[in-house]
């Protein structure tokens, strides 16, 4: 029937493009958008203070990319701004650089907050804060569940710049008063879409509300659906916008590849038939639930094969030792939930599999952009059952990417 | 603290290109060094060949045995990417420059820290001197301060080290970075390259420009690597215009070109047979963006004479960044914007290659 959604799955790319022009407007139109079109191809023209340039440069970085050539002038000027890039294309210095430029150092209070949607990913955040940051002399502090509110209490009572933290863990110092947000000024929501999602949405909402009313607003994502945009427009004041296409979004460095494996049941062969191409660097399999992920580890090990893993319900100082492992090279394949789907940057990690497909659509790209970071190839396999060859067949249109048969060679491509 | 190395199956070294259409396959296995948590910078082999010092963005300066590719060390002190380091002769200093605006001396057995040469810009390239008295540094152009060439003298006793500089060199265009300076024959002269595309030969006593190369014959965009032969008669330059050049060291005549398809990051000449390596592949920044086959990652072997490609080593998925042969010749290093360094000893085929 002409203008039905799709049933059974939500990879409908008609519905998806009307709902974000209803919210984008025709060209020329009057919008809730700010134009900006500067573009600077070098740190140095930026005129960001020399201490900030001094911490890039010592980061490594040579050369802004696509996003930071646009998206780290017009946060510097305090302007609210809405930033998509793909996966592994430097949206966090982007934003760490735009707060680092803004804070003044003299007064160590908390100027910043950043907001990530998960502890491992917060942490991330907060040490790349602390590397460009490092001349200026931040002082900043991931503030995660799971860890010692009181060892939080303790560092916010010494005093920090910028807070990088979860949710969860943020509302409750905030509402506290251990976090006092008179001189927060700026507002970041990194995963913006996930932040804006059902599962987070309130708390960002009770967050906000705590916050002073002039904040500066970034919103960060590799994927913004028109429902993220829509709830954008209730906090954000006439923002700048860089977007990127729904067909232009997925990362042609990445190959990817579908294993028809027909039966559900027949998925754990196919695995332990590719585990030694696994092992060659590092790789991260994702799975849907986190009961699945304790499963597929017993089989695994019970095979012999050795792997890690980590999803939502393990203990925090647990997740930080398998994290801090599979960082430094010493395991290298991890099974996880989507927990891990988003902003992880592992260097050595050139292959993810999808054992099972997502079923959310942003989670596709943001599972395989755990491969394929800034300057480095990767490879995703998906695993097809005969069910899911409908939703394969969704996320290539979706996409417009084209998933090709697993080759036998598949190590000759890591 | 050992890191576990791994031995994947064999990769192909073929001959591509054969006057009399032989084929010859080979399979050399890498060895995989995990260690670092970023991109590799640079690579170096002590003076005999035993161990072999990676540098990347990850600030940790690191020491394999270049044998079976384990970790033996990590040299800890700097706050930055480091992008250049090089060994005395007899393996018992390390110098590093890093992009957090120090050059640093250490001693390699204990990973002492020695000394810290401070400047106003990221050090970009480090070099002893023969003897291991003075060593040559460059530093980036960064906010009122240009790129510069510094000779600083080595004290043989740690407590008498001190930070001034011999001789000061400033690059004709102060915003161009001298991506590498190297020693000339006898100490007398210092070579450089940099993003400007000019060779610059200097007298390494009065600092008067001697030579510069021919803008007609040589590179077209930046350079990035510099490799001396052993013998220091002449020496390899790599480019972003995609070719490998072979110079003279004297007379900075151009002897050789080497071309390929991609931005060359890093060349390599090996001491014991007429070949030399260029690796490199697309800009760091395009990679992910574009389409799996064009990254290019292959680091690429030339007759030095014939100037023919005679094969290829894949294995990195990201660009090469960083080569360095074993002073024997029996075995090459190479390093990634996907943080390996991969360890290749050839087989006894390589030694047998025919054109």
């Amino acid at each position: 029937m002409a203008g039905m959604a799709s049933d059974g799955t939500q990879y409908d790319p008609r519905q998806f493009d009307t709902k974000m022009n209803a919210i984008l407007g025709e060209e020329g139109e009057e919008t809730f958008y700010t134009n900006y079109d500067e573009v600077c191809d070098s740190f140095d023209a930026m005129e960001l203070q020399p201490d900030l340039l001094r911490g890039i440069y010592a980061y490594g970085f040579e050369k802004p990319s696509a996003i930071q050539q646009r998206g780290i002038i017009p946060f510097c000027k305090g302007l609210d701004v809405i930033q998509q890039a793909q996966s592994g294309t430097g949206k966090t210095a982007t934003f760490c650089s735009g707060v680092l430029q803004q804070l003044d150092i003299s007064l160590v209070q908390c100027q910043a907050l950043v907001l990530a949607p998960t502890r491992e990913l917060a942490q991330q955040i907060e040490k790349v804060m602390r590397a460009l940051g490092d001349y200026l002399g931040v002082k900043a502090q991931a503030c995660v569940g799971g860890t010692s509110v009181r060892e939080d209490q303790r560092v916010l009572q010494s005093g920090v710049h910028v807070v990088v933290g979860t949710p969860g863990r943020v509302f409750d110092l905030l509402r506290r008063q251990s976090l006092r947000a008179d001189a927060i000024k700026m507002f970041v929501l990194d995963e913006a879409d996930e932040m804006l999602s059902r599962g987070f949405k309130d708390q960002i909402y009770d967050i906000f509300q705590l916050l002073p009313s002039k904040v500066q607003v970034g919103v960060f994502s590799a994927t913004m659906p028109p429902e993220a945009l829509e709830i954008t427009r209730k906090f954000m004041n006439k923002p700048v916008r860089i977007l990127v296409k729904r067909d232009e979004l997925t990362l042609e460095g990445i190959k990817q590849f579908y294993v028809n494996v027909d039966k559900e049941e027949w998925k754990l062969e196919t695995l332990c038939d590719l585990y030694e191409t696994l092992a060659i660097t590092q790789s991260v399999i994702f799975v849907n639930t986190r009961r699945k992920v304790d499963w597929l580890t017993d089989k695994m090990r019970s095979r012999d094969h050795t792997v890690s893993a980590t999803h939502g319900d393990m203990d925090q100082n647990t997740r930080d030792i398998i994290m801090r492992e599979f960082r430094s090279g010493s395991s290298r394949v991890l099974i996880t939930t989507d927990l891990l789907a988003r902003g992880i940057d592992v260097q050595q990690v050139s292959l993810v599999i999808n054992f099972d497909l997502p079923t959310q659509p942003e989670n596709y790209l943001h599972r395989i952009g755990r491969s394929g970071r800034f300057g480095r190839k990767g490879v995703a396999i998906n695993f097809m059952t005969s069910e899911d060859e409908r939703m394969m067949a969704d996320i290539q249109r979706f996409y417009n990417v084209v998933v090709e048969e697993l080759p036998s060679n598949v190590a000759d491509l890591l | 603290m050992t890191i576990e190395c791994v031995n994947p199956e064999g990769l192909r070294f073929n001959q591509m290109k054969s006057s009399s259409h032989q084929t010859l396959e080979t399979r050399m296995r890498p060895i995989l060094m995990k260690g670092h948590e970023r991109p590799l910078t640079f690579l170096r082999y002590n003076r005999n060949g035993d161990l072999l010092f990676s540098c990347a963005k990850d600030h940790t300066p690191t020491v394999w045995f270049a044998d079976n590719g384990e970790r033996l060390g990590t040299y800890r002190g700097h706050s930055g990417a480091v992008w250049c380091c090089d060994i005395s002769r007899d393996s018992s200093r390390l110098i590093t420059g890093s992009a957090d605006q120090t050059a640093k001396l250490w001693d390699v057995k204990s990973g002492k820290e020695l000394f810290t040469f401070k400047f106003g810009a990221p050090a970009r390239s480090v070099d002893f001197s023969v003897g291991d008295h003075l060593a040559v540094i460059t530093t980036d152009h960064f906010v009122g301060t240009s790129s510069a060439i510094h000779v600083k003298r080595i004290a043989e006793d740690p407590e008498d080290q001190v930070g001034d500089s011999v001789l000061v060199l400033q690059s004709p265009d102060g915003k161009k970075k001298i991506n590498r300076a190297v020693w000339g024959p006898l100490n007398q002269t210092i070579v450089s390259g940099g993003e400007d595309a000019a060779i610059r030969i200097w007298d390494a006593e009065t600092g008067k420009l001697l030579k510069q190369s021919d803008e007609e014959v040589g590179h077209k965009e930046a350079i990035t690597s510099l490799c001396k032969a052993a013998d220091d008669s002449h020496f390899l330059t790599g480019s972003h215009d995609k070719t490998a050049k072979l110079w003279d060291m004297r007379t900075l005549t151009l002897i050789k070109t080497y071309t390929t398809v991609v931005p060359v990051n890093a060349v390599a000449m090996s001491p014991l047979l007429n070949h030399v390596v260029l690796g490199g592949g697309q800009d760091a920044s395009a990679v992910t963006t574009t389409d799996h086959r064009a990254g290019k990652f292959e680091a690429k072997f030339y007759d030095t004479i014939l100037q023919e490609e005679i094969g290829g080593v894949k294995g990195h998925f990201g660009p090469i960044n960083a080569l360095a042969f074993s002073p024997d010749g029996k075995s090459f290093s190479s390093g990634g914007e996907d943080g390996y360094v991969r360890l290749h000893h050839f087989d006894s085929n390589y030694f047998n290659i025919k054109i």
